[in-house]
C-alpha cells in the first residue's frame, strides 16, 4: 500500500515537473522575437531597437537558455511564481484572481452536466431503443459534434442579442456565468450521457446477474448494489478525461465571453510571451490533473482493487 | 412435498429450444439431467427454477462457474447477507457457521471479494449460499466443469454428506454420464429440446432405449473418475 502510494506520488512529480520543463523549452524556442511581444504588450506601440535590447536585458533573454532556466526554476522550487515580464507584478495574486473566475464556472458546468446526464442516461437505459433512448443518443452526438466556440456564439446571438435575456460579456454577476456554463455544460452532458448509458448497458450484461435474480434478489437492489458499481468504473475513467476537454473548452469560452479567468489569462500571457504567467498556468493545470487522477486512482482502489494492481 | 411442473417450454428468437415438458420431483430425489451440449439441459433447469419460484417454492441454483454466481466487486460477506435478505431471513451466524463447516470453508475470510478466494472455495461458498433457506430443490448446473477434478469431487462429496437425511432434492445437470452415474439414482436424458428418456440410473446405463441415451451410454467416459 505504502509502495503504491509512493509510486503514485512519484508519477505525479514526474508529470508536473515534466510538463513545466517541456513548456519552458517550447516557449523559449517558439518562433518570433519574445522581446518584441513583451514590448508590444507593455507599450502598445512599435518600439525602437534600444527599448527591445533593454527588455531583453531586463527579462534575461540575452543571458541564454540555461541562465534563464535557472532564474525561473530556482524561485519556483521555493514556491515563488515570479513576476510578470509585462506588468512587473507578482504572478501568484493574479493567478488566484483568475482561478476564482474559472473554478466556479468549471464546477458549475461539471455539476450541471452530471445532474442532467445521470437521470437522462438512467431513463434512456430503462428501455434501450425507445424514443427517449434515441433522443438521449441524439443529444449526446449533437453535443459532441458542436464545438464550444460555435455554440457559444449561437447562444450569445439567441439569448443576448435576439431575446436580450442574459448578458453576453464579462463576469460582473452570477447571471454572466449562465451562458458560458451552458456552452461548456452541453459538451460535458453529451459525453457523460453517452458513457453512463453504455456503462449501465454493459454492466447489465454481466454474466453473474441472472444468478442473482434466481437467488430472488430484488431487481432494485441488483441495480443499486451490482449494476451501479460496475457502471461507475468507465464513468470515472471518462470523468478524468472529461476534465482535459473541459479545460480546453474553458480557454475558448472565456475568451469568447470576455471572462477574466485562467483561459484569458493564458491567452494574454502567450500573446505577450509573459513566461512566468504561462508557466504558472501550465504548472497549475498539471497539478489539477495529477490531483484528479490521484483521486480517481483512490476511487478505483475502493471499487475494484484489481485495477492497476500490477502497474502501481 | 413433491415438486411438480407441467408444460414448461422456452422459445428464443422464434426457435423452440425447450419443448413442453412436465416433471415431478420427490423429496430427497437425486436426479441427473444428461444430454449432449445444446440439448436444452440448462434451459430446462432455468425454466424449472423460475416456474417453481412462481409457485412460491424455495429452489436454489448453483451455476456452472463461480464467475456466474458472484459479483467480483462485492465482498463474500455482502453476498451472504444479500442472499439471506433475499429469502426474507435475518442474519443467522450459527447457520452460517454450520454451512461453512459442512462445506469446508469455515477458514475463508469473508471480508475478501470472490477473487481473493480459490475457485474451489468460491464454488463451495455458492453451494453454501444455495443451502441457506433449506431449499426443497437444489439445481446444480455442470457444477464441476469449471473446477479441477479433485476439488470438484471434494465439493460434491461435502454436498452429498450435507444433503443425506434431508428433504432437499437435487438435480445435477451434466453432459458427463460417468459423473451422473456416481451421484444420482435417476437419470433424465435430454435431446434437441425434449426430455426423451427417464429411468433409474442402472436401467438407463444397462438398457438405454432411445437413440440419445444409447449414444451417451456408448460414448461415456469410464476412465477412473475422481468424482
Amino acid at each position: 500500500m505504502i509502495r503504491s502510494i509512493l509510486s503514485l506520488l512519484l508519477r505525479a512529480l514526474v508529470v508536473v515537473s515534466g510538463a513545466s520543463i517541456v513548456t519552458f523549452i517550447l516557449l523559449w524556442n517558439a518562433p518570433g522575437d519574445p522581446a518584441l511581444a513583451i514590448a508590444m504588450a507593455r507599450y502598445h506601440q512599435v518600439v525602437s531597437a534600444d527599448v527591445l535590447d533593454q527588455v531583453r536585458n531586463e527579462v534575461g533573454l540575452d543571458a541564454g537558455f540555461w541562465s534563464a532556466f535557472k532564474a525561473w526554476i530556482g524561485p519556483l522550487l521555493a514556491g515563488d511564481f515570479g513576476k510578470s515580464t509585462v506588468t512587473d507584478r507578482e504572478v501568484w495574486p493574479e493567478l488566484v484572481t483568475a482561478m476564482s473566475y474559472t473554478f466556479p464556472l468549471a464546477m458549475l458546468a461539471l455539476v450541471c452536466g452530471m445532474c442532467v446526464a445521470l437521470p437522462l442516461a438512467i431513463l434512456a437505459t430503462k428501455h434501450p431503443g425507445s424514443v427517449l433512448d434515441r433522443a438521449a443518443i441524439g443529444m449526446a452526438s449533437l453535443g459532441a459534434a458542436i464545438p464550444p466556440y460555435w455554440l457559444g456564439l449561437l447562444l450569445i446571438l439567441l439569448f443576448a442579442v435576439y431575446l436580450d435575456w442574459l448578458p453576453a460579456m464579462g463576469a460582473l454577476s452570477t447571471t454572466h456565468m449562465v451562458l458560458p456554463a451552458l456552452t461548456l455544460g452541453l459538451g460535458v452532458t453529451a459525453s457523460l450521457t453517452r458513457i453512463i448509458r453504455s456503462g449501465i448497458l454493459d454492466a447489465r450484461e454481466q454474466a453473474f446477474l441472472p444468478a442473482f435474480r434466481r437467488r430472488c434478489v430484488l431487481s432494485r437492489n441488483i441495480g443499486r448494489d451490482h449494476i451501479a458499481p460496475h457502471a461507475t468504473i468507465p464513468v470515472i475513467t471518462v470523468f478524468g478525461l472529461e476534465l482535459a476537454f473541459l479545460l480546453e473548452g474553458l480557454v475558448m469560452v472565456e475568451v469568447i465571453f470576455g471572462r477574466p479567468g485562467l483561459g484569458s489569462f493564458l491567452v494574454n500571457a502567450i500573446e505577450a510571451r509573459d513566461f512566468p504567467k504561462v508557466q504558472a498556468v501550465v504548472l497549475l493545470t498539471a497539478l489539477v490533473f495529477v490531483v484528479i487522477n490521484l483521486i480517481i486512482d483512490v476511487i478505483y482502489q475502493v471499487i475494484d482493487p484489481r485495477i492497476g494492481e500490477h502497474d502501481a | 412435498m413433491t415438486l411438480s411442473v407441467s408444460g414448461l417450454s422456452t422459445e428464443r428468437s422464434g426457435r423452440i429450444i425447450l419443448h413442453p415438458t412436465s416433471l415431478s420431483i420427490e423429496p430427497s430425489a437425486r436426479i441427473g439431467l444428461v444430454g449432449p451440449s445444446g440439448s436444452g439441459k440448462s434451459t430446462l433447469g432455468h425454466a424449472l427454477i423460475d416456474d417453481l419460484h412462481r409457485q412460491g417454492r424455495i429452489v436454489a441454483h448453483v451455476p456452472q462457474s463461480p464467475d456466474e454466481a458472484l459479483d467480483p466487486l462485492r465482498t463474500m460477506r455482502f453476498h451472504w447477507h444479500e442472499a439471506e435478505a433475499a429469502l426474507g431471513l435475518p442474519h443467522d451466524a450459527p447457520r452460517q457457521q454450520q454451512l461453512f463447516s459442512a462445506l469446508g470453508i469455515a477458514h475463508g475470510d469473508l471480508r475478501k471479494r470472490p477473487w481473493g478466494w480459490s475457485r474451489g472455495m468460491q464454488q463451495r461458498f455458492v453451494i453454501a449460499m444455495a443451502l441457506i433457506g433449506s431449499p426443497e430443490l437444489i439445481v446444480l448446473d455442470e457444477p464441476t466443469s469449471a473446477l479441477d477434478p479433485v476439488v470438484a469431487a471434494d465439493s460434491m462429496d461435502l454436498l452429498d454428506r450435507f444433503l443425506s437425511g434431508r428433504q432437499t432434492a437435487m438435480i445435477l445437470i451434466t453432459h458427463d454420464l460417468a459423473l451422473a452415474a456416481q451421484r444420482v439414482s435417476q437419470l433424465m436424458v435430454m435431446d434437441n429440446g425434449c426430455l426423451v428418456e427417464q429411468a433409474s440410473t442402472s436401467a438407463l446405463l444397462n438398457t438405454p432405449k432411445t437413440k440419445a441415451a444409447k449414444a451417451l451410454s456408448a460414448h461415456r467416459n469410464w476412465m477412473p473418475h475422481p468424482c
